[in-house]
């Protein structure tokens, strides 16, 4: 015990000496998670504030281009005009604008589109109603609406206008087949149609209502803190790898580890002094940088982050991946021959791990395999669990999979790293 | 009276993966208690690895080391405890001062407490290091770490020392230092293992010598009398010389 205490003395002196390698553990954290929360936050409140800039030309100056028009007016998801720079918008200027970046989309609305889905949805109320013979009826003409895409917008964003636009399209064309039917039907009653005839409007049949489905006591609304903060602070934690390479690594170079091999103490020991002191070390980042979600984000005009219902759970789970970032570390520090070659392996294999598990597009947006192999990577079981206990309401019992996940990794880590360096003595 | 070997070295060979040859071809090696033997040879003779089976950081691919009688690597933690390996290069914390990376490495020993600090100061004040003792190693020139990397492995008083090239790159004065501190560990009943390229060093020095050259022990005895066998030689660089010939070494 005497020896485990010195080499951990030893340890923490080497560690808070390099006051470079220090304010990088911490310092450089806690940079990311303001930064990337501030960017995702303010990615999303481009979108969701300003809106998609949008042009629209009506040509048919009826009810569909009104509706269209006045619907995309009062979504959040765009700004519309039908003007460009102080000219009413015609079919060629809307091309150009979308063709120079001004807006992302123009709409243009062909003339008499309104009167033609009049005159389908009539010939179709006939037809159904038996008024008119299927094989008499005329070839309707098709309404056809266009849309100006800007070839650099996001496929998500565009997908999100049409689906708007096509709401708005039914719901007018619904309004239409409403008002015939209810025009045929009072032709052929005898006391005719006595209902008023904004009945429509007055009608709405389907409500919706967003509730999130979570177990928390306090309803949570997911937004860019409580996304980004654990995601960034695993990514922090999972950086300590350059660290440890960097301290095994010279341990070697400086010939202190061949030093250790000739006196009468574990490999075993020497490493498990340097998963305290990191593990230790990892675990403060862990609160600084939930402290700074807590307490600094707000500062800066972002949410504060909130911790969920078990804060055990939280801290639980923090601790696990402490000892998973460590261990990791300590493998690579192990399998590695010069600081050069431990500290690309290490940044870059944490970066592959981060982009599998999650940390900078979320796995459920992954193609099959990719997300398959996303289940493989010890910051996907953290982040799943942080989301578990943040989103879902989930408490201390419910996270035990992923830090059995990750102490079960941290474990394995170990037993490949006294191997490695077994046999390279050996050799 | 038969005098009993604390080290027995019998037929050993090592075979570094990737290789061409082997560095160890059956080496068999006897050296006695109170000895100063100095195990000398060219560049990748086989000398630091020999030092680095018998402190039991690798194991051979064949053959038996044994101290005091017992195999060194079915006994690693006893014999690691009997042992002291100055090696070649300073292998110390540069970031620690002198006293901190004293303090664990006797730690490592298992010396604790006021005994261990006792040992400390007695030793700094010897190899004339007090004043530097909360001095960052970084900070330490050449000969001043020479001084603590002898220092951090005497802390335990061991039977036996390993030294690989011990005043390599000093200067006169440290050197003399640090022979005269070995001579009077080696007066108190210390066993001296010595490497080094100061062949007129050894020859004061040592009072056994083995010469390896190409994984083979090729003369063994005291610097007098392997001066005397010697056609021809003046002293024991003559002597080395003659042995492992003019050939260049990689």
């Amino acid at each position: 015990m005497k020896k485990f205490i010195a080499s951990i003395k030893k340890e923490t002196i080497l560690l808070l000496r390099d006051k470079i390698g220090l304010s990088i553990l911490f310092i450089m954290p806690i940079i990311l998670i303001i930064v990337m929360t501030l960017i995702q936050d303010s990615a999303f409140h481009t979108i969701s504030e300003k809106g998609v800039p949008v042009v629209m030309v009506d040509n048919d100056h009826d009810v569909l281009g009104e509706a269209i028009f006045d619907g995309l007016k009062t979504s959040s998801l765009c700004t519309i005009t039908d003007s460009i720079d102080g000219k009413k918008a015609t079919t060629q200027s809307v091309k150009e604008a979308v063709s120079q970046g001004k807006y992302l989309i123009g709409i243009v609305i062909p003339e008499n589109a309104s009167n033609n889905i009049r005159k389908s949805v009539e010939e179709l109320v006939n037809q159904s109603m038996g008024l008119e013979d299927i094989q008499n009826s005329k070839a309707l003409d098709s309404v056809e609406i266009i849309m100006y895409v800007d070839p650099v917008a996001k496929n998500s964003i565009i997908v999100t206008v049409m689906s708007n636009l096509h709401e708005f399209i039914a719901g007018i064309k619904t309004k239409i087949m409403f008002e015939t039917f209810t025009e045929q039907i009072g032709e052929i009653l005898p006391e005719g149609n006595s209902a008023p005839k904004n009945v429509y409007e007055q009608t709405q049949i389907i409500h919706y209502k967003q509730v999130y489905a979570s177990n928390l006591v306090n309803d949570v609304v997911p937004n860019a803190v409580q996304h980004n903060v654990p995601a960034w602070t695993i990514f922090g934690m999972f950086f300590i790898v350059i660290s440890i390479v960097s301290n095994i690594m010279k341990e070697k170079k400086e010939g202190s580890a061949f030093r250790l091999y000739t006196m009468p103490t574990s490999y075993f020991l020497i490493i498990s002094s340097k998963v305290f002191v990191y593990v230790s070390i990892c675990f403060l980042q862990f609160i600084a940088m939930l402290l700074v979600g807590i307490y600094i984000l707000p500062f800066v005009g972002l949410d504060s982050l909130d911790l969920g219902d078990s804060i055990s759970g939280v801290l639980l789970l923090g601790l696990a991946t402490a000892f998973a970032a460590t261990g990791y570390g300590i493998f690579v520090g192990t399998l590695s021959l010069s600081e050069q070659q431990g500290a690309i392996l290490g940044s870059l294999s944490v970066l592959l791990l981060s982009a599998l598990g999650g940390i900078w597009v979320p796995a459920y947006v992954m193609p099959g395999a990719m997300r398959q192999i996303s289940s493989f990577s010890p910051m996907n079981w953290s982040l799943d669990g942080f989301y578990l206990l943040f989103f879902r309401g989930t408490g201390f019992v419910g996270i035990l999979a992923p830090v059995l996940k990750l102490m079960l990794f941290f474990a394995l880590m170990m037993v490949f790293s006294l191997r490695i360096q077994k046999r390279r003595r050996a050799n | 009276m038969e005098q009993t070997p604390i080290i027995q070295i019998e037929n050993i060979s090592k075979f570094y993966k990737g290789a061409d040859e082997p560095t160890l071809k059956g080496v068999s090696l006897e050296i006695f208690a109170g000895d100063i033997y100095g195990l000398l040879g060219p560049n990748g003779a086989g000398k630091t690895t020999l030092i680095s089976i018998l402190c039991g950081i690798i194991p051979p691919n064949s053959g038996s080391a044994k101290i005091n009688g017992k195999d060194v690597f079915t006994n690693l933690t006893e014999m690691k405890q009997l042992i002291g390996v100055v090696p070649q290069d300073i292998a110390l914390y540069p970031s620690l001062t002198a006293k901190e990376n004293l303090q664990f490495y006797g730690a490592m020993f298992g010396v604790h407490g006021e005994e261990l600090n006792n040992r400390i100061n007695h030793w700094l004040e010897r190899l004339g290091l007090s004043h530097a003792a909360n001095r960052r190693i970084d900070k330490f020139s050449g000969g001043m770490k020479r001084r603590i990397n002898l220092i951090a492995s005497v802390l335990h008083n061991p039977a036996i020392l390993f030294l690989d090239e011990p005043t390599v790159g000093i200067d006169v004065q440290s050197r003399t230092v640090i022979i005269e501190q070995l001579e009077e560990l080696n007066k108190d009943g210390m066993t001296i293992i010595y490497t080094s390229h100061h062949l007129d060093e050894a020859e004061n020095f040592c009072s056994n010598i083995g010469i390896i050259d190409y994984g083979k022990i090729i003369a063994s005895g005291a610097p007098a009398e392997l001066i005397e066998q010697t056609e021809n030689a003046r002293n024991l660089e003559d002597v080395f010389l003659h042995l492992t010939q003019r050939k260049l070494r990689d």
